[in-house]
């Protein structure tokens, strides 16, 4: 009898579980949000969470395209002036109504500085000299410098905080308890509990509608393999950058699914152009002057010596697309006959010799090894390659927090304000988050300019003039057209002169248990809103 | 009588040996430690590749099962890790990283902290007190986290591994032998060699020093198998070593991410060598404390 009971019980429990459990979605990421202050940093670890409380004048949709977010619609009145229609009947979590005054406040909180944020977005709001004021409640106008094309897909990278709740609170802090963490978004704050998880609560009044969960957690799982164990064991029900040396086993498998998008994150390796480079020597450990990077022809030895198609096949299990572009297919600047340079070890071996180094040279070749999919493995693959073709290359690869301070600012300072990278040769990434290249000419290629924000992701401070006439241009063409050629232009006499070496665009997969769907995201985030219960 | 002397010294090494080896496991223990410290330090000549020569590892060849042919013609008995790197080659050459960094940090760390045992046991009153308060605040820290920090600080290679694990180590054996000295200090012997007014360093080191000795030997054994999982820890952990010349420790680490797609070969063998190795170690010690401690003689 008691028997019968029990299992009565637990069969209720059983047959009630799913039922609760339905409305809450647990993803298990790589990378743990490290704050909700969305004004702290630029991860996309952290971009990914808050972007579920807090949201943007303008959104992007899956292909990184901008589509109206609290902002309705925007239009230039003229070459330098735009004006924005907020959202009516928007309210913030606590149910004040969002005005033009949470817009000011926003902007003007990241312009006056945040005291000790690492990377905040003040820099996409400051560029093209933006001046912005408020019309009326549900109008605001940005005036540029100049004739400035891309407005809109910045404001896509700035998210809106509450005036009253994030007036005077001292920055991160109160976001992660939760005081200053109300945002406009489909979510609401419930709990952020650093190395364990971060989750939220459905926003009912939400203008978007139903975003589908009760609740959401997201749970850092930074191992691999300890990643794929917990979606393979029901913890968690979806997972960003399962290992890919397992997709075959997922895909093939029918509790479990896989979506997938091509990124637009670009791996490729730095090269450093100074005079001297520290981890450029020769046989006998001594650096080289000059530095050999600064031929051409030693720069297309070390592109022709990789084999892009072995990295593919025989690390990235297929999930990587080998390219010369900067930006991928069917993104605004993507140049057709920028095909990926096919694998030549002779054609780099007499490359080398004619450029006076039959030998070779000795490299170290830096990198991080917890930030891009298999980037230590890659980083060791490319040095087997080098080595063939005579590059004697040693491997270093370090955490992601050590890697990113040295490759911005490792070496000593030329003059106050003027960032030394440390590495000469190193292995990194560029996402081109607003779907189109302007700033990823601007950033990568133009030369390193820390007042105009020129060539801030330039970690090499490769400088062509050619390039920066086109690039600097092509930020003041509204016209798209004319933008479009100055870009592919700037991209083709960039890449010809191999100022850096593209490796592939990574491919995103997320891995699923059976029953959700999901539509994912050129950018790589990861929303909730995004995942859909299936039958 | 110098010969008489030789006689009986060798007598006593017999002794020593075959009571070593009466225990079984002992002797095992022994044969195997013997084999992998000579395959290790023949690795270049037995090896069939060398794993940190970039030229002989091709990415072509990664992830092949145990007895697969490449497609240079080689077979990889063990198969090959996620660089294509030959495991058996990427074993023995780890294995000598292993040992070397276990031995070498255990004797330095055993020859400082015999020193400082020593003089705080002789020295005794602030000298001692200042010396065993810094033992004490060592050994209050957990030993991966003060490596894990030096590490971080120090940089990559094996000769920073080392120096990070005699920081960890030589307060173990401070301690130790300060309590053995202290003991063998009120001896009676001890007591004599004073009443001959003879040098302190000469009652220090020629009188007390050997008869620490076994106990001494006893943790350097310990010590030495936890120097090598401290250090199989640590790559784990990813610092330590550049990944182009894995330990043992390292190649665990690279094999767990393949783990679940059922390549279990390049996690589970350098395993399986690291435990037999370390078991070995160990069991060779505990026998050594046996047969040393007249307490514990059958």
């Amino acid at each position: 009898m008691i028997r019968l009971a029990l299992a009565l019980v637990t069969s209720a429990m059983l047959a009630a579980a799913p039922a609760l459990a339905q409305n809450v979605l647990t993803i298990g990421v790589r990378s743990e949000a490290a704050t909700l202050d969305p004004h702290w940093t630029q991860l996309s670890a952290d971009l990914q969470v808050q972007e579920h409380i807090f949201e943007h004048l303008v959104d992007l949709d899956s292909a990184s395209q901008p589509v109206p977010g609290l902002a309705v619609s925007w239009a230039p009145l003229s070459d330098t002036l735009w004006e924005f229609k907020l959202r009516e009947g928007v309210t913030w979590h606590d149910g004040t109504p969002f005005t033009a005054d949470d817009v000011i406040f926003s902007f003007d909180r990241l312009a006056a500085g945040i005291a000790g944020a690492p990377a905040s977005p003040a820099f996409t709001l400051a560029k093209g000299g933006k001046v912005w004021t408020r019309v009326d409640d549900l109008t605001v106008h940005i005036t540029t410098n100049g004739p400035y094309p891309t407005v809109a897909e910045d404001l896509a990278m700035v998210p809106i905080v509450a005036r009253h709740a994030a007036e005077g609170v001292t920055p991160s802090v109160d976001f992660n308890s939760g005081k200053a963490a109300i945002g406009t978004g489909p979510f609401m704050f419930e709990e952020f509990s650093p190395g364990n998880r971060v989750s939220v609560v459905k926003n009912p009044g939400w203008w978007g509608g139903d975003p589908g969960w009760d609740r959401v957690v997201f749970r850092p799982v930074g191992q691999d393999a300890a990643r794929l164990a917990a979606l393979l064991n029901g913890d968690v029900d979806l997972i960003d950058y399962p290992p890919t040396v397992d997709l075959p086993q997922i895909e093939a498998n029918p509790n479990f699914r896989v979506s997938t998008i091509p990124s637009d994150r670009l791996i490729y390796v730095i090269l450093s152009y100074r005079h001297q480079e520290a981890y450029i020597k020769d046989a006998a450990g001594n650096t080289i002057f000059p530095n050999p990077i600064r031929d051409w022809r030693v720069r297309r030895a070390m592109s022709l010596g990789i084999d892009r198609a072995a990295i593919r096949d025989r690390i990235m299990g297929g999930a990587s697309e080998p390219t010369r572009n900067i930006v991928p297919p069917g993104f605004f600047g993507y140049v057709d006959e920028l095909q990926p340079d096919a694998y030549d070890p002779d054609e780099a071996k007499r490359l080398l010799a004619a450029a006076g180094y039959p030998d070779g040279f000795s490299i170290t070749f830096q990198g991080p090894n917890d930030r891009y999919i298999n980037d230590a493995r890659i980083i060791e693959a490319i040095a087997q390659m080098w080595t063939r073709i005579g590059i004697r290359t040693e491997v270093d690869t370090m955490p992601r927090n050590i890697y990113f301070s040295e490759l911005i600012r490792g070496a000593p300072e030329t003059f106050p304000g003027f960032d030394m990278p440390k590495f000469s040769v190193a292995l990194t990434g560029w996402g081109t988050v607003a779907g189109e290249a302007t700033y990823t000419v601007s950033g990568t290629l133009e030369t390193y300019n820390a007042a105009t924000g020129g060539g801030n992701g330039n970690f090499g401070r490769y400088s062509n003039v050619y390039v920066d006439a086109l690039s600097i241009r092509a930020k003041q063409t509204i016209d798209r057209d004319a933008r479009l050629a100055l870009l592919k232009e700037a991209t083709r006499i960039g890449m010809e002169d191999y100022a850096y070496i593209p490796i592939h665009f990574q491919v995103n997969k997320w891995a699923m248990r059976a029953g959700l769907e999901h539509s994912p995201r050129t950018n790589e985030r990861t929303l909730a809103w995004e995942v859909r219960r299936v039958q | 009588m110098t010969g008489a002397r030789l006689a009986a010294a060798h007598q006593a090494r017999r002794r020593f040996l075959r009571g070593f080896l009466a225990v079984p496991s002992a002797a095992i223990a022994l044969v195997v430690f013997v084999a992998m410290c000579t395959a290790a330090l023949i690795a270049p000549w037995i090896a069939p590749q060398d794993p940190y020569d970039l030229t002989q590892v091709s990415i072509m060849d990664n992830l092949l099962p145990p007895g697969t042919e490449a497609w240079s013609g080689m077979t990889h008995w063990l198969g090959t890790d996620g660089q294509g790197r030959d495991m058996l080659s990427a074993m023995l050459y780890g294995l000598r990283i292993s040992l070397l960094v276990g031995i070498l940090s255990g004797l330095i760390a055993l020859a400082i902290g015999t020193l400082v045992g020593l003089v705080a046991a002789f020295r005794g009153g602030w000298l001692d007190a200042v010396l065993m308060r810094i033992v004490d605040l060592q050994l209050s820290f957990p030993t991966i986290l003060v490596a894990l920090i030096l590490l971080v600080i120090l940089g990559r290679g094996v000769d920073k591994i080392i120096i990070a694990l005699v920081v960890v180590q030589w307060a173990y054996f401070a301690r130790t032998v300060r309590g053995v000295a202290l003991v063998e200090s009120a001896r009676d012997y001890v007591e004599a060699a004073r009443g001959l007014r003879l040098g302190a360093m000469r009652i220090l080191f020629l009188h007390v020093l050997p008869n620490c000795l076994p106990t001494m030997l006893v943790i350097a054994t310990i010590q030495m198998a936890q120097a090598i999982s401290l250090e199989a820890t640590l790559s784990f952990l990813g610092v330590g070593l550049p990944p182009t010349r894995p330990s043992l420790g390292l190649l665990i680490a690279n094999g767990f991410n393949f783990l679940q797609s059922g390549r279990w070969w390049i996690s589970v063998l350098p395993g399986v060598v690291l435990l037999v190795l370390i078991v070995s170690v160990n069991v060779l010690g505990d026998r050594m404390r046996e047969i040393l401690n007249p307490h514990l003689r059958r």
